[in-house]
């Protein structure tokens, strides 16, 4: 979690005490640029692995990455807290659904769609495998295989439970937190993740070993 | 707790989604139960794939780069991946076509404001009423809603339905609405949606017949045979999945242009697809998910072909035939198969490219064809797209024949802006133009353009009789100017007499004509002007002989009188133009009063005006050269060009 000395200056914090998103926040209400470069790099990985879980394409991902901050910026005198995370994943939230409806009208998928999302680092699995400090290549290529089975199991899920799933296990939200942001009830959250777990169940590979 | 835990309640149990009672009652099942707990085992493990994706990938320091320069404002645009989105190109050409057919139909003025319902008058007995009121007849193109909630295995099918004969429980949803900002008159519901969108239903179908359209709005092309149709209607949408069915059975609707889109709530209300059923024949449902219940005004586009229209154009001469008053007139024809009740219409001008024909792509069994629709009928190798174009051509020379004209008595406005290439005509006002029937409508009238008359006489071109011309220009001089004047007819009549009685003089086709250029009607032989050419004299000279005696060369003397006779009772102004087949040719005129010029290197045009009710002479003699003495003048020529 870094930020510069600037934006210490700037938001007059102590050093070595960590900036809470809310301080920042109202940083960047008053025109610092830094405190919103520090927030989109506080939250960038976690946002865009929860994009990528529920478009199921990296481009897609980043192009709503891009949205829910620009959405930030320009909503930022909306912003009442506490909890800055949660406002941020309900704008992200909204921003998918809506854009999943539209994509739904005319889905039209890249060829190298499975590519996008499934390497983070632009290398083919062949060139992975390839590589000399690479495990085992059939192990890996068992890997990659059950990786996508998971990738294809979570995409397979409806939206709102697909993102009750990815707030409440991967963001690690709270359930109370899950339904702040989706905004509906905590009773309509669990329901809506005890239906996609029940629907990964069925759709999950069997257990491997998954560590790396 | 009896029995063994099931599947559902240790998933709730592992993930603490199940409440506190029910978390104790399984906890002290587990303790005692092994095959449980092993199966909760199980099941743990199979989640923890779920961790193969925790921390797949990260935010590149270029991705955040421009997320914040794009987020602030900074000059850097968004990462836009063209390559990953070779699509993109298709929908740019799309999106241009798109913008230039919304600038063509935007909407004027004349518009209904939409009627939006309380939620009081949702109830199953207004919408009944409401489906009554419509009558079947005036809605020919069957367009109707369905709802999943309605279908019924007992549902008449589509081509039989009975609009008013049913309307299921389930027609208005059951949740209780809350008043939101989605619209006065709209109510927007908690309950959930069903994400997974219902299956199209496939022959069997309970319908709503839907209010009238508010608006239509025609584009007519007279380049094509072609019509941009948009229409304003307001759908009774419940919350959750709606059905809409649009049939074009009988008409000539392309259904590959189709598009539906609301125009109000759009954040609420999402057209997701519009599908064409088997074996059912030029009909198309669309798939409509909302969140709000109520009417919602959706925008209906489509092309469209069997609508024309054509420019038509009255000139009437002053009496002394120096100015004319000209009227233009549109005329809308409709053999579409569809009546279009106080359209607003639009007329454009210009080319447009098509890479299929209206008609032909309306009249497909299938809207996107059917490779079983291409084989032979009836042994007379032709196919049913053939044999239906035969027939709708017969319907138009029908309808042609019948010249079904009806005048409007009413002057409408037509407003005119320029399109790019194209020229834009706005009718003013809305016009009603029922099937098989014909429109004529004022476009534009203008008191005392200068014009010119002449006659022109030309036996290469017209045989033995003058033609009368009358030229104007389109500009501001002429008091015109403003739009390009489109093709169309053109009739010219003069004034006989102080009484004002009319003369039909002549009529012609003329081009699109844009502004400042200059136009010439040719209004056709003249009936009171007459020129009669004599030939007086012809005699050959100036021969020249080969060494062996016969002739080589010679010059032909011709001398002509012509006389011109004008029985009207005003002077006209006469064009006399003469050939002589050769480019070497001499003329000498003892006619004061006629003037001459080279009009090429074969003709001489004489200009000459003739006194009211009088007789001109015109005399000349030309000389043409032949053989060896013409030889002579071509060295002189070339001689005199070194």
């Amino acid at each position: 979690m870094g930020y510069d000395n600037r934006l210490e200056e700037v938001v007059g914090v102590v050093a070595l005490t960590p900036v809470t998103d809310e301080s920042l926040m109202a940083a960047h209400l008053r025109g610092d640029r830094a405190a919103f470069r520090e927030l989109v790099e506080r939250y960038a990985d976690g946002l865009l692995r929860y994009l990528v879980h529920m478009t199921a394409n990296r481009d897609q991902a980043e192009d709503l990455f891009q949205e829910t901050f620009k959405k930030v910026h320009e909503k930022a005198h909306t912003y009442r807290g506490p909890v800055f995370k949660s406002w941020l994943f309900t704008i992200a939230t909204r921003a998918t659904i809506d854009h999943l409806r539209r994509r739904k009208r005319s889905a039209m998928l890249s060829l190298d769609q499975e590519a996008d999302c499934g390497q983070d680092s632009g290398s083919s699995l062949a060139e992975t495998l390839a590589s000399e400090d690479a495990p085992d290549p059939a192990d890996e290529l068992v890997r990659e295989e059950r990786k996508q089975q998971v990738r294809e199991a979570v995409a397979s899920l409806p939206v709102k439970q697909r993102a009750a799933l990815v707030l409440a296990y991967y963001q690690q939200l709270s359930y109370r937190e899950v339904a702040d942001v989706m905004g509906c009830s905590l009773g309509t959250v669990k329901t809506q993740m005890s239906r996609a777990l029940a629907t990964l169940a069925r759709r999950l590979p069997e257990s491997i070993s998954v560590t790396k | 707790m009896n029995g063994h835990c099931t599947e559902q309640q240790l998933i709730d149990y592992a993930f603490e989604l199940a409440s506190e009672a029910q978390m104790h009652e399984i906890r002290a099942h587990l303790d005692g139960c092994e095959a449980c707990r092993a199966k909760l085992d199980g099941l743990k493990a199979k989640f923890s794939t779920l961790d193969l994706l925790r921390e797949e990938m990260g935010a590149s320091p270029a991705l955040i780069a421009s997320t914040i320069e794009a987020a602030t404002g900074a000059k850097r645009p968004a990462i836009l991946r063209l390559w990953a989105r070779p699509w993109l190109g298709a929908v740019a050409a799309v999106v241009i076509v798109g913008v230039a057919l919304l600038v063509v139909s935007t909407f004027g003025p004349g518009r209904k404001a939409p009627q939006p319902v309380t939620e009081k008058s949702f109830s199953q007995e207004n919408l009944s009423q409401r489906t009554l009121d419509v009558p079947a007849a005036a809605e020919p193109e069957k367009l109707v809603a369905a709802d999943r909630s309605l279908r019924s295995d007992a549902a008449a099918p589509t081509a039989g339905w009975q609009p008013q004969a049913k309307l299921g429980d389930g027609a208005v949803s059951k949740s209780s609405p809350i008043p939101t900002d989605a619209g006065a008159g709209l109510t927007l519901a908690r309950t959930e949606i069903d994400e997974k969108p219902p299956f199209a239903p496939a022959s069997a179908i309970e319908l709503v017949v839907l209010p009238r359209r508010e608006n239509v709005q025609l584009t007519i092309y007279n380049g094509a045979d072609l019509t941009l149709v948009r229409e304003q209607r307001h759908l009774t949408l419940k919350k959750g999945w709606n059905w809409l069915q649009f049939m074009w059975a009988n008409t000539l609707i392309d259904p590959t242009s189709l598009s539906l889109e609301p125009t109000e709530h759009k954040d609420h209300v999402q057209v997701q697809q519009l599908v064409f059923p088997p074996r059912l024949r030029e009909l198309g449902r669309w798939l409509i998910r909302s969140e709000v219940e109520g009417q919602v005004p959706f925008e209906l586009t489509y092309m469209t072909s069997g609508l024309a229209w054509r420019a038509f154009y009255m000139g009437t001469l002053s009496l002394d035939e120096r100015s004319m008053r000209l009227e233009a007139y549109v005329r809308v024809d409709n053999a579409s198969g569809e009546d279009y009740d106080d359209a607003q219409t639009r007329l454009l001008v210009g080319k447009v490219h098509l890479l299929d024909q209206i008609r032909d792509l309306a009249q497909r069994q299938y809207a996107y064809d059917d490779p079983r629709s291409r084989g032979m009928v009836g042994g007379l190798g032709l196919d049913d797209a053939e044999l239906r174009n035969e027939e709708a051509s017969n319907r138009i020379l029908s309808y042609e024949w019948k010249g079904q004209v009806l005048d409007e008595l009413d002057r409408k406005e037509i407003v005119k802006e320029g399109l790019s290439e194209y020229f834009l005509y706005t009718i003013g006002g809305t016009e009603t133009i029922p099937n098989e029937w014909g429109k004529r409508l004022l476009s534009f009238e203008a008191d005392d353009v200068p014009v010119t008359s002449l006659y022109k006489y030309d036996e290469e071109r017209w045989g033995t009789d003058p033609i009368r011309f009358v030229s104007f220009a389109n500009d501001t001089e002429h008091k015109l100017g403003e739009t390009p004047l489109p093709d169309g007819s053109v009739r010219i009549y003069a004034q006989t007499d102080a009484e004002k009685h009319l003369a039909y003089i002549g009529g012609t086709e003329t081009k699109y004509i844009p502004v400042g250029e200059e136009v010439e009607l040719n209004l056709g032989p003249a009936r009171l002007v007459k020129v009669e050419p004599v030939l007086l004299e012809l005699r050959t000279e100036n021969h020249t002989f080969d060494s062996k005696g016969n002739v080589a060369g010679w010059d032909e003397v011709r001398s002509w009188k012509i006389e011109i006779a004008n029985a009207r009772t005003l002077p006209v102004d006469i064009e006399i133009t003469r050939g002589f087949d050769t480019p070497r040719w001499e003329l000498k005129t003892e006619n004061p009063t006629a003037t001459y010029e080279k009009h090429d290197v074969t003709h001489a045009r004489f200009k000459l005006k003739v006194g009211p009710r009088s007789r001109e002479m015109l005399t000349y003699t030309v000389t043409t050269y032949h053989g060896a003495r013409e030889q002579v003048l071509i060295q002189k020529e070339q001689s005199a060009q070194r």
